[in-house]
Protein backbone atom coordinates (compact mmCIF):
# COMPACT_ATOMS: atom_id res chain seq x y z
CA UNK A 1 0.00 0.00 0.00
CA UNK A 2 2.82 2.56 1.13
CA UNK A 3 5.10 1.81 -1.81
CA UNK A 4 2.09 2.32 -4.37
CA UNK A 5 1.54 5.87 -2.91
CA UNK A 6 5.23 6.46 -3.35
CA UNK A 7 5.23 5.60 -6.76
CA UNK A 8 2.49 8.11 -7.67
CA UNK A 9 4.53 11.23 -5.88
CA UNK A 10 5.47 14.08 -8.19
CA UNK A 11 9.17 14.57 -9.01
CA UNK A 12 10.98 17.20 -6.72
CA UNK A 13 11.66 19.86 -9.06
CA UNK A 14 7.80 19.43 -10.23
CA UNK A 15 6.50 20.08 -6.04
CA UNK A 16 8.92 22.84 -6.34
CA UNK A 17 7.64 24.96 -8.86
CA UNK A 18 3.90 24.23 -7.81
CA UNK A 19 5.11 25.68 -4.49
CA UNK A 20 6.70 28.55 -6.21
CA UNK A 21 3.77 29.62 -8.30
CA UNK A 22 1.22 28.88 -5.29
CA UNK A 23 3.37 31.66 -3.13
CA UNK A 24 3.39 34.15 -6.06
CA UNK A 25 -0.54 33.64 -6.15
CA UNK A 26 -0.61 34.41 -2.75
CA UNK A 27 1.46 37.33 -2.98
CA UNK A 28 -0.86 38.75 -5.32
CA UNK A 29 -3.17 38.32 -3.29
CA UNK A 30 -1.22 40.27 -0.44
CA UNK A 31 -0.17 42.89 -2.37
CA UNK A 32 -3.27 43.53 -3.93
CA UNK A 33 -4.39 44.24 -0.53
CA UNK A 34 -1.43 46.75 -0.13
CA UNK A 35 -2.06 48.55 -3.12
CA UNK A 36 -5.64 49.58 -1.92
CA UNK A 37 -5.29 50.59 2.03
CA UNK A 38 -5.76 54.01 1.94
CA UNK A 39 -8.49 55.59 4.03
CA UNK A 40 -10.87 51.89 4.76
CA UNK A 41 -13.82 54.34 5.48
CA UNK A 42 -14.33 57.04 2.46
CA UNK A 43 -14.45 60.88 3.72
CA UNK A 44 -18.30 60.43 2.33
CA UNK A 45 -19.25 57.24 4.51
CA UNK A 46 -18.04 59.14 7.58
CA UNK A 47 -21.43 59.15 8.33
CA UNK A 48 -21.94 56.87 11.89
CA UNK A 49 -18.32 58.36 12.76
CA UNK A 50 -19.55 61.96 12.67
CA UNK A 51 -22.20 61.40 14.70
CA UNK A 52 -21.57 62.51 18.44
CA UNK A 53 -22.41 59.76 20.57
CA UNK A 54 -19.01 58.46 18.51
CA UNK A 55 -17.25 60.62 20.90
CA UNK A 56 -15.80 59.54 23.89
CA UNK A 57 -16.51 62.65 25.88
CA UNK A 58 -18.62 65.35 24.90
CA UNK A 59 -16.95 67.96 26.91
CA UNK A 60 -14.31 69.51 23.84
CA UNK A 61 -12.35 71.57 27.11
CA UNK A 62 -12.27 68.61 28.97
CA UNK A 63 -11.20 66.09 26.22
CA UNK A 64 -8.75 67.93 25.30
CA UNK A 65 -7.23 68.81 28.90
CA UNK A 66 -7.06 64.94 29.04
CA UNK A 67 -5.78 64.16 25.74
CA UNK A 68 -2.93 66.59 26.60
CA UNK A 69 -2.15 64.58 30.07
CA UNK A 70 -2.03 61.48 28.76
CA UNK A 71 0.21 62.51 25.60
CA UNK A 72 2.46 64.14 28.16
CA UNK A 73 2.88 60.70 29.93
CA UNK A 74 3.08 58.60 27.34
CA UNK A 75 5.73 60.89 25.82
CA UNK A 76 3.63 60.01 22.41
CA UNK A 77 0.42 62.20 20.59
CA UNK A 78 -2.09 61.67 17.92
CA UNK A 79 -4.60 58.40 17.06
CA UNK A 80 -6.94 59.84 19.26
CA UNK A 81 -9.33 61.19 16.81
CA UNK A 82 -9.81 64.56 18.76
CA UNK A 83 -9.45 67.08 16.21
CA UNK A 84 -11.56 67.63 13.24
CA UNK A 85 -15.68 68.15 12.98
CA UNK A 86 -16.01 64.39 11.16
CA UNK A 87 -14.92 66.32 7.81
CA UNK A 88 -12.63 63.96 6.95
CA UNK A 89 -9.65 67.02 6.27
CA UNK A 90 -7.26 66.72 9.17
CA UNK B 1 17.00 32.60 -12.23
CA UNK B 2 17.25 35.75 -13.64
CA UNK B 3 13.39 35.23 -15.32
CA UNK B 4 12.32 34.45 -11.93
CA UNK B 5 12.67 36.93 -10.35
CA UNK B 6 12.02 39.47 -13.81
CA UNK B 7 8.15 37.59 -13.66
CA UNK B 8 8.23 38.03 -9.80
CA UNK B 9 9.06 41.63 -10.30
CA UNK B 10 6.00 42.01 -13.07
CA UNK B 11 3.82 40.50 -10.58
CA UNK B 12 4.23 42.36 -7.92
CA UNK B 13 4.30 45.74 -10.52
CA UNK B 14 1.04 44.18 -11.93
CA UNK B 15 -0.64 43.99 -7.99
CA UNK B 16 0.72 47.33 -6.93
CA UNK B 17 -0.93 48.90 -10.17
CA UNK B 18 -3.40 51.55 -8.82
CA UNK B 19 -6.48 52.28 -10.89
CA UNK B 20 -6.46 56.17 -13.16
CA UNK B 21 -7.37 58.89 -11.19
CA UNK B 22 -10.98 61.09 -11.32
CA UNK B 23 -11.08 64.40 -11.54
CA UNK B 24 -8.08 66.45 -11.83
CA UNK B 25 -6.90 69.87 -12.57
CA UNK B 26 -6.93 70.76 -16.41
CA UNK B 27 -9.09 67.64 -17.28
CA UNK B 28 -12.44 67.83 -18.47
CA UNK B 29 -15.03 67.15 -15.63
CA UNK B 30 -16.34 63.39 -15.22
CA UNK B 31 -19.96 63.94 -16.83
CA UNK B 32 -22.97 62.19 -14.42
CA UNK B 33 -26.57 63.20 -13.56
CA UNK B 34 -28.08 62.49 -10.53
CA UNK B 35 -31.71 63.60 -8.77
CA UNK B 36 -32.10 66.76 -7.27
CA UNK B 37 -34.49 68.60 -4.64
CA UNK B 38 -36.73 70.29 -7.77
CA UNK B 39 -37.89 66.21 -8.38
CA UNK B 40 -35.60 66.57 -11.61
CA UNK B 41 -32.92 65.03 -12.76
CA UNK B 42 -29.85 67.07 -13.04
CA UNK B 43 -26.89 66.50 -15.15
CA UNK B 44 -23.71 68.36 -15.99
CA UNK B 45 -23.44 68.22 -19.26
CA UNK B 46 -26.41 70.76 -19.20
CA UNK B 47 -24.71 73.73 -17.71
CA UNK B 48 -22.00 73.25 -20.20
CA UNK B 49 -21.10 77.19 -21.18
CA UNK B 50 -21.64 78.42 -17.50
CA UNK B 51 -19.05 78.27 -14.71
CA UNK B 52 -20.12 75.20 -12.38
CA UNK B 53 -18.97 74.86 -8.73
CA UNK B 54 -19.67 71.14 -7.19
CA UNK B 55 -20.22 71.09 -3.24
CA UNK B 56 -19.66 67.80 -2.11
CA UNK B 57 -21.30 68.41 1.51
CA UNK B 58 -23.47 66.36 4.22
CA UNK B 59 -25.69 67.09 7.28
CA UNK B 60 -23.39 65.33 9.76
CA UNK B 61 -20.02 67.43 8.24
CA UNK B 62 -19.98 70.33 10.46
CA UNK B 63 -17.06 72.28 7.92
CA UNK B 64 -20.09 71.92 5.32
CA UNK B 65 -22.71 73.21 7.69
CA UNK B 66 -20.88 76.19 8.10
CA UNK B 67 -19.88 77.29 4.66
CA UNK B 68 -23.61 76.12 3.09
CA UNK B 69 -24.80 80.07 3.92
CA UNK B 70 -22.20 81.54 2.60
CA UNK B 71 -22.36 79.63 -0.76
CA UNK B 72 -25.80 80.50 -1.12
CA UNK B 73 -24.84 84.43 -1.12
CA UNK B 74 -22.23 83.68 -3.52
CA UNK B 75 -25.15 81.92 -5.51
CA UNK B 76 -27.54 84.57 -5.58
CA UNK B 77 -25.26 87.43 -6.15
CA UNK B 78 -23.32 85.40 -9.50
CA UNK B 79 -26.19 82.98 -10.23
CA UNK B 80 -27.38 85.19 -12.84
CA UNK B 81 -24.33 85.99 -14.62
CA UNK B 82 -23.35 82.22 -15.61
CA UNK B 83 -22.74 80.96 -12.08
CA UNK B 84 -24.01 77.49 -11.07
CA UNK B 85 -23.33 75.69 -7.83
CA UNK B 86 -24.27 71.92 -7.54
CA UNK B 87 -24.41 70.93 -3.96
CA UNK B 88 -24.03 67.11 -3.94
CA UNK B 89 -25.18 65.27 -0.93
CA UNK B 90 -23.47 62.20 -0.12
CA UNK B 91 -25.83 60.74 2.46
CA UNK B 92 -27.22 57.64 1.55
CA UNK B 93 -30.50 58.60 3.34
CA UNK B 94 -31.74 62.29 2.13
CA UNK B 95 -34.17 62.88 4.92
CA UNK B 96 -31.39 64.27 7.22
CA UNK B 97 -30.19 66.58 4.59
CA UNK B 98 -33.93 67.82 3.99
CA UNK B 99 -34.49 68.44 7.42
CA UNK B 100 -31.38 70.51 8.36
CA UNK B 101 -32.11 72.51 5.07
CA UNK B 102 -35.58 73.29 6.12
CA UNK B 103 -33.59 75.39 9.05
CA UNK B 104 -31.01 76.92 6.18
CA UNK B 105 -32.61 77.24 3.10
CA UNK B 106 -30.71 77.48 -0.24
CA UNK B 107 -32.00 78.17 -3.60
CA UNK B 108 -29.11 76.62 -5.74
CA UNK B 109 -29.96 73.11 -7.08
CA UNK B 110 -29.44 69.97 -4.25
CA UNK B 111 -28.46 66.80 -5.79
CA UNK B 112 -29.12 63.42 -4.25
CA UNK B 113 -26.13 61.02 -4.30
CA UNK B 114 -27.49 58.43 -2.26
CA UNK B 115 -25.07 55.37 -3.86
CA UNK B 116 -21.79 57.33 -3.82
CA UNK B 117 -21.52 57.00 -7.68
CA UNK B 118 -20.52 60.70 -8.03
CA UNK B 119 -18.31 60.99 -5.35
CA UNK B 120 -16.10 58.00 -5.98
CA UNK B 121 -16.23 59.38 -9.85
CA UNK B 122 -14.73 62.66 -8.20
CA UNK B 123 -12.64 60.89 -5.49
CA UNK B 124 -13.42 63.00 -3.06
CA UNK B 125 -11.01 62.70 -0.51
CA UNK B 126 -11.95 64.72 2.37
CA UNK B 127 -15.40 67.11 3.17
CA UNK B 128 -15.91 69.20 2.32
CA UNK B 129 -15.29 68.91 -1.27
CA UNK B 130 -15.31 71.92 -3.84
CA UNK B 131 -14.77 71.58 -7.64
CA UNK B 132 -15.27 74.44 -9.63
CA UNK B 133 -15.42 73.75 -13.45
CA UNK B 134 -15.05 76.59 -16.07
CA UNK B 135 -17.42 76.78 -19.50
CA UNK B 136 -15.65 74.77 -21.22
CA UNK B 137 -16.06 71.49 -18.94
CA UNK B 138 -12.61 71.77 -17.62
CA UNK B 139 -11.86 71.06 -13.63
CA UNK B 140 -9.94 74.13 -13.25
CA UNK B 141 -9.89 74.00 -9.36
CA UNK B 142 -9.79 71.12 -6.13
CA UNK B 143 -10.70 72.27 -2.93
CA UNK B 144 -10.75 69.83 0.06
CA UNK B 145 -12.20 70.73 3.39
CA UNK B 146 -13.22 74.32 4.38
CA UNK B 147 -12.15 76.61 7.12
CA UNK B 148 -13.33 80.62 7.38
CA UNK B 149 -11.72 82.65 4.53
CA UNK B 150 -11.31 79.82 2.15
CA UNK B 151 -14.88 81.15 0.94
CA UNK B 152 -11.97 84.21 -0.49
CA UNK B 153 -10.55 81.55 -2.74
CA UNK B 154 -13.53 80.18 -4.19
CA UNK B 155 -14.38 83.65 -5.07
CA UNK B 156 -11.28 84.58 -6.75
CA UNK B 157 -11.14 81.60 -8.70
CA UNK B 158 -15.13 82.26 -9.73
CA UNK B 159 -13.99 85.77 -10.72
CA UNK B 160 -10.93 84.35 -13.02
CA UNK B 161 -13.56 81.76 -14.25
CA UNK B 162 -16.28 83.80 -15.30
CA UNK B 163 -14.33 86.41 -17.17
CA UNK B 164 -13.19 83.66 -19.59
CA UNK B 165 -15.23 82.78 -22.54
Amino acid sequence: MRRATQGRRAPPGRLARGAALAMLALACIGLTGCGTIEPWVKPYEREHFADPIMSLNRDPVSSVYMEHVFESREGARGATGGVGGGCGCN
Amino acid sequence: MKSRSAVLALGAALCLALPAFGASSGKPAPQFELPSNSGKEVSLAQYRGDVVMINFWASWCAPCRQEMPLLESMYRQYGKRGFVLLGVNVEPDSNAANNWLKQTPVTFPVLYDRDSKVSQLYEVSGMPTTIMIDRKGNVRMIHVSYKPGDENGYMSSLMALIREN
